[in-house]
């Protein structure tokens, strides 16, 4: 009788059935696909290229123009100062890009994703509203709600600081919304499709797919930036800080 | 755990993907390693005066005896500790008083800095710090 009941209460209720199917398993830990010692990648699992990215003017100049300057200052072996240089975290949606391993974690109602880089953490609410932008407080990381479209979390993402570069360094405004849709593309391969909109900044919207693999019993480290010997001169030029002895 | 060797081996490979991964649109890791001279290799044989597993980078401060007995000292930078262990690295492999022999490519305006291609340690064990061949990264 109770089974029944159950049953008839899921075809009732389409989004309780959607609730209770089984979602993929995709926590763990997870490295840049195809990583290291791991031999070329399958063909099948390599991301599609990324679609080009047309910036607007003005910022489109500055762009070029800050690529060309550190360009130049790196040949002088003057590197120009930015993020990095003050141990900031890399933020949306750099930080999916896992120069360092990737953990993710799936508890109800969340997805948390935790970067080995710099301890980075971002929160996924499932389910939950999105924040209208005008009053998402600006972060690193930003705001961000998803949802489980069949075996695809769809993850919507707004409220990044406009200080935290993106994709190549790309400039972006707080009208900036990134859409990711995470799937298993084979049992130990994940891939992340992110595509960034930004009516002020991009010409059309872009969209890169950075692809993982999984590292079954890796622990991801801590990573607390404690000893930056890099300081930034009147010159705006990286140095680094020797210790007297 | 892979001999030294082969480790030596896989870094290349790894740095290799990763200067591609970045070529494709990535992000750094911490920052660009232009201020060290790629195209030039020293060799500090020396004391270690501390080994600091700590991040953004490692650091080994080395006296290396100079003219007249005199001591010069120098801070090397290597790479992250994650890195490093995922390499074979340890936090405790090295410690003050340790007699090391380093392979540096020195800082590009001439103090005492550089950083760590390669370490031979006190036991002979050459350990590689993967740095990426001959250059910057590029983002």
């Amino acid at each position: 009788m109770r089974l029944l009941l159950v049953c008839a209460a899921v075809m009732l209720s389409p989004a309780l059935a959607a609730q209770t199917a089984t979602v993929p398993d995709i926590t763990g830990a997870w490295g840049a696909y195809p990583g290291f010692r791991n031999g070329p990648p399958d063909p099948r699992f390599v991301p599609p290229p990324a679609t080009e990215m047309r910036l607007k003017q003005p910022y489109a100049q500055a762009y070029e123009a800050r690529r060309k300057a550190e360009k130049e200052s790196d040949a002088r072996g003057e590197p120009l100062a930015n993020a990095s240089t003050e141990c900031l975290p890399n933020g949306m949606p750099a930080m999916m890009f896992a120069i360092y391993p990737i953990e993710i974690l799936q508890s109800r109602g969340q997805v948390t994703i935790i970067a080995e880089a710099m301890s980075q953490v971002r929160r996924i609410y499932l389910g939950a509203p999105q924040m209208k932008m005008e009053e998402t407080p600006p972060g690193f990381y930003g705001h961000s709600v998803g949802t489980w479209q069949g075996d695809t979390l769809v993850v919507d993402t707004v409220g990044v600081k406009e200080s935290v570069l993106g994709y190549r360094g790309m400039p972006h405004s707080d009208r900036m919304r990134i859409t990711e849709r995470i799937r298993l593309v084979a049992p130990d391969v994940l891939h992340d499709q992110i595509t960034v909109e930004d009516p002020v900044v991009l010409e059309k919207p872009l969209t890169f797919t950075y692809a993982y693999r999984r590292m079954p019993g890796y622990e991801v480290l801590e990573y607390v930036c404690e000893n930056n010997r890099d300081y930034v001169d009147e010159q705006g030029v990286t140095r680094m800080r020797l210790q007297e002895r | 755990m892979l001999p030294v060797r082969n480790v030596h081996a896989a870094m290349r490979a790894m740095v290799a993907a990763a200067l591609a991964l970045c070529a494709a649109g990535g992000a750094l890791a911490h920052h660009s390693f232009a201020m060290f001279d790629h195209k030039n290799k020293i060799t500090l044989d020396g004391i270690v005066t501390d080994f600091q597993w700590t991040n953004p980078h490692v650091f080994i401060e080395l006296d290396v005896a100079a003219d007249q007995g005199a001591i010069k000292h120098y801070s090397i930078e290597c790479a992250s500790p994650n890195v490093l262990q995922r390499l074979g690295w340890k936090f405790n492999q090295m410690k003050k008083g340790d007699k090391v022999k380093l392979l540096v490519n020195p800082l590009r305006n001439g103090k005492p800095g550089g950083m760590l291609e390669e370490a031979t340690l006190a036991d002979g064990r050459v350990l590689s710090d993967g740095n990426p061949p001959g250059g910057v990264f590029e983002r």
